[in-house]
């Protein structure tokens, strides 16, 4: 039996994906309960509209933090504010006192909202004529505060990222290992084909599955859809690229299905986690939010909640598209490039045994 | 006329290692050839330099005349060791999808392989497997034939029917590669290209390669004694049925390995085994 | 001790893999199981090396741990170096690791293997990987040693290193058994097996084997035609032609009386079992 447990060990010292997994897995979950779980909101970005709002501005605290100011400011530059995703709270200076747009599409941040202002009208009793009583709050959005609202554009993005990473690397690793790849060497076709054509069904299907999600959303769970398809649709498009481009990417250096799995696996969980989809962003801490910054799929829910939930245009979300389709090139740019060197390696099992006979 | 694969001292190099050293090959239309070799011996990367899968360092390649190109893949049928198969698909499918990739006119399954037509190939015996690869190989009416192992772990009346049809098709004028470890397969070709090192060590008929290579031949009821004696002296010696077969020395050498034990020496002509190992361990020592 | 099977039918469901078959392994001696994919061979050698029970019939064989059995698949671990790989199989069965050593630095050295020790298994050439499988199935001397398809896909020259390793574990007294396609090799064993759609086809001596073929063996330059195309097939540039007992020779291109090999001899016989079973489902 011994001799079992000895074998075990040096086979598991040489499987580095295994030990990448044990070692990595545990680190990503300390992390993201260390300091990025968390559904409190320290701070609170705010946009303060309306004659008055000067003095307003002056006296709103912690945890609000004023953005900006605009006394020649309404109504309707609060609301698009709120839609193109500038700031989470907008404060207009009316006559009756100050009136608060919420945006219910960052669910943490008007919950937490409401508790600042609850606590705001609390400590101030007797305070001077701009707080006669607790301020009138409207959310915009998501009235309800639906937690189903925010998470059906989340679990969108999810799929898309589901399906591109995971299924997609599963399929062209399928080929390698049946030693069909081979076959497709000498068959007179162009590489480009034979990318593209194992490509497109998992788009196809990826596709697919996000619209039944969305309309499940919509007449299922009143999720409103807002903005315009074409919208989202670019964004799904731009996305797709990097998902997909990131599944080749996985197989190429993967010679079965439980490797492209591990690796999968280990590209997708820090995304879920980190990504702002469970967690909101502004709740992680700074040390850990750079990550979220730079996970493609972080861009991909804000322009999924933008779209469907407040309706935000394209040029509000521009940095995020932009984002997008860099990565997407670049990604998909490399998978297509080693795509092309594994139909025609240059060095072949023979060879290296060969060398390794010597 | 044109040969129709052809490489000439085609070398290919790998950093240090020169895994193939200035060949020349020819496949002619209508002629079956066989290539030999050890493991790391050239035969691999020779066929992907032939199938234009990889570019030479030195010499050229050409296929039906010409520089290989997308074209002339048209016209090649490959089987490789694994068979190429979509285990999923049927074999109907991966017709399809073959005669989609190579063009050409629709072909069908042969006859008798029409019951097991639309049963996923991953659960089809490996002999009818075998079978669908090479019916999928020929569909298109390649003009060249390049095979790897095609009759590997194939029972005698099985193999002789997969080989009637590269029969076939090379009285067709088709020519055939085919590559091999196994002497029974190279028994079946016109011609024999055997390969060490890189290099080709014998080219020609099988007769022509084996010449009058001979072996001692010795029969004694304590073989286990005469195999030890052998062995201590440093002669090459296996065991076949009960007798002993030495390589490389004459009966004089072999009598005195074996000192008083009564033992029967003859010779006998070598096969061709024995002969490959003689040019590819003479080779190894050189 | 001789070991063996006899009248051992193994089935698999509705599946007959193996179906009333008799062979005696005796020690120091090499046995040789012959027949194509799907012929029943790697489920004979299961059934000798106590990997798999018979659904009926005997089995004779010693203890697991007097046994090595290295399957058509696989056999050593990939991940692990040469060295590692013996040190594990000497640690399982029990065999002292100075011992275990010498044996495997000898076993190694003959076969070309000794300047692999530190090389991972799964880096090494098909044939290479072979031998140690077959070293590793030795390494603790077995009584028993059962080999699927050793040298199946593997270069001749690794192949004869192969047949050493397997005449020294016969020159030792072991009893060794193992399974090929290949019938030139069949031949370098002392008895041969041949196994068809999991029926005997075939047994004895080469020469044994050659002699009972029934009628005559011929060689023709074309096909013949008519009764006796049925009978023929293909051998490199020529044909083979099988005139069974009472079928005379036919007028016309001359066939040549041949001696048949080994080869002649199990095709006649899977042929004359198809024409028999003519009409019949066959594998």
């Amino acid at each position: 039996m011994w001799a079992m447990i000895v074998k075990e060990f040096r086979q598991l010292r040489r499987d580095h994906r295994t030990l990448a997994m044990m070692i990595f897995l545990p680190i990503v979950l300390l992390v993201v309960f260390g300091y990025a779980a968390s559904f409190d909101v320290p701070k609170i970005p705010v946009n303060v509209y309306g004659r008055g709002a000067e003095e307003l501005a002056a006296a709103l605290r912690p945890p609000f933090e004023v953005r900006e100011v605009d006394p020649d400011g309404w109504a309707s530059e609060a609301e698009t504010a709120l839609r193109d995703g500038e700031v989470p709270v907008a404060f207009l200076a009316t006559f009756e006192g100050p009136h608060v747009l919420i945006d219910g599409s960052e669910l943490f941040t008007a919950k937490a909202t409401q508790g600042a202002l609850a606590e705001l009208a609390q400590s101030v009793p007797g305070a001077p004529s701009t707080y006669p009583r607790m301020p009138s709050v409207e959310i915009l959005f998501n009235e309800g505060l639906e937690t189903s609202a925010i998470m059906v554009p989340g679990l969108a993005a999810m799929i898309l990222l589901f399906v591109g990473t995971v299924i997609t690397s599963l399929g062209v690793v399928r080929e390698r290992q049946a030693g069909t790849l081979e076959q497709l060497a000498v068959m007179p076709l162009r590489p480009w084909d034979v990318f593209l054509g194992k490509v497109a069904p998992y788009f196809l299907v990826a596709s697919v599955d996000m619209v039944v999600v969305v309309l499940a959303g919509v007449l299922l769970f009143d999720v409103p859809f807002r903005g315009q398809v074409a919208v989202l649709a670019l964004g799904a498009v731009l996305f797709l690229f990097v998902t997909l481009g990131l599944g080749v990417l996985i197989s190429s250096v993967s010679q079965n299905q439980g490797q492209a799995i591990q690796l999968a696996l280990m590209a997708l969980l820090p995304q879920v986690m980190l990504s702002g989809l469970i967690f909101p962003l502004s709740s992680m801490a700074a040390g850990v939010r750079w990550i979220g910054y730079v996970l493609p799929l972080t861009y991909f829910v804000r322009i999924s909640r933008g779209v469907m939930l407040r309706g935000a245009p394209l040029g509000a979300l521009w940095p995020s598209f932009a984002y997008l389709a860099v990565i997407g090139a670049v990604v998909f740019g490399l998978a297509t490039l080693r795509f092309h060197r594994s139909l025609a390696p240059a060095r072949t099992r023979g060879e290296r045994e060969a060398v390794s006979a010597r | 006329m044109t040969p129709l694969a052809e490489s000439l001292a085609v070398s290919r190099r790998f950093g240090p290692l020169l895994a193939v050293d200035a060949v020349d090959l020819r496949v002619g239309p209508g002629e079956v050839v066989g290539l030999l070799g050890a493991n790391g011996a050239g035969k691999t990367t020779l066929i992907r330099l032939l199938l234009g899968l990889l570019p030479p360092s030195a010499g050229s390649v050409r296929l039906f005349g010409e520089a290989p190109s997308r074209a002339t893949r048209r016209r090649i049928g490959y089987v490789p060791q694994g068979l190429g198969l979509y285990e999923d698909l049927t074999p109907r499918e991966n017709l399809a999808f073959a005669q989609a990739a190579f063009g050409g006119e629709a072909g069908e399954l042969p006859g008798d392989l029409g019951a097991v037509a639309d049963v996923p190939v991953g659960r089809l015996p490996l002999g009818i497997q075998r079978r669908v690869a090479f019916a999928l190989a020929l569909a298109h009416r390649p003009d060249l034939l390049v095979l790897d192992e095609p009759t590997s772990g194939v029972d005698p009346l099985a193999r002789a029917r997969l080989w009637e049809q590269i029969r076939t098709a090379a009285e067709a004028g088709a020519g055939a590669l085919v590559t091999t470890h196994h002497m029974e397969e190279a028994e079946e070709c016109d011609r024999l290209v055997v390969m060490a090192d890189g290099r080709v060590v014998a080219e020609g008929t099988l007769p022509e390669i084996v010449g009058d290579a001979r072996v001692v031949v010795v029969e004694t009821p304590g073989w286990a004694h005469a195999f030890e004696r052998l062995e201590a002296a440093g002669l090459q010696a296996a065991l076949v049925g009960r007798t002993l077969r030495v390589l490389g020395v004459g009966p004089r050498e072999v009598r005195g390995a074996l000192g008083d034990l009564e033992a029967r020496l003859s010779e006998a002509p070598a096969t061709l085994e024995e002969r490959f190992l003689e040019l590819t361990l003479g080779r190894a020592a050189a | 001790m001789t070991f063996g099977v006899r009248g051992l039918t193994v089935r698999f469901g509705p599946q007959v893999a193996l179906e009333d078959v008799t062979l005696e392994v005796p020690p120091g001696r090499v046995t040789a199981v012959v027949g194509g994919d799907g012929a029943g061979k790697t489920t004979l050698l299961r059934v000798l090396a106590g990997a798999l029970a018979p659904t009926a019939g005997e089995v004779r064989r010693p203890g697991p741990e007097r046994i090595g059995h290295l399957p058509a698949s696989s056999g050593t671990y990939p991940d692990l170096t040469v060295r590692e790989n013996l040190a594990f199989v000497a640690a399982a069965y029990g065999v002292p690791a100075t011992a275990a050593r010498e044996r495997a630095d000898e076993l190694l050295s003959r076969t070309g293997l000794a300047g692999a020790l530190d090389r991972l298994a799964g880096e090494l050439s098909g044939g290479m990987r072979r031998k140690l499988g077959v070293v590793c199935a030795m390494l603790h001397r077995p009584e028993l040693l059962v080999l699927d398809e050793p040298t199946t896909g593997i270069d001749p020259v690794s192949r004869a290193d192969l047949w050493w390793l397997i005449a020294r574990a016969a020159a030792e007294g072991a009893a060794v058994v193992l399974s090929t396609s290949y019938l030139d090799e069949a031949e370098r064993a002392a008895w041969v097996l041949a196994l068809d759609a999991g029926r005997t086809l075939a047994e004895g001596t080469a020469e044994d084997i050659v002699a009972a073929v029934p009628g005559a063996v011929c060689r023709a330059a074309e096909r013949p035609s008519g009764d006796l195309a049925r009978y023929a097939w293909r051998r490199g540039a020529t044909w083979r032609v099988w005139l069974p007992e009472g079928v005379a020779p036919p007028a016309g291109p001359a066939l040549e009386l041949l001696r048949p090999d080994l080869a002649d001899a199990v095709t006649v016989a899977a042929l004359a079992r198809e024409l028999a079973h003519a009409g019949g489902d066959r594998r």
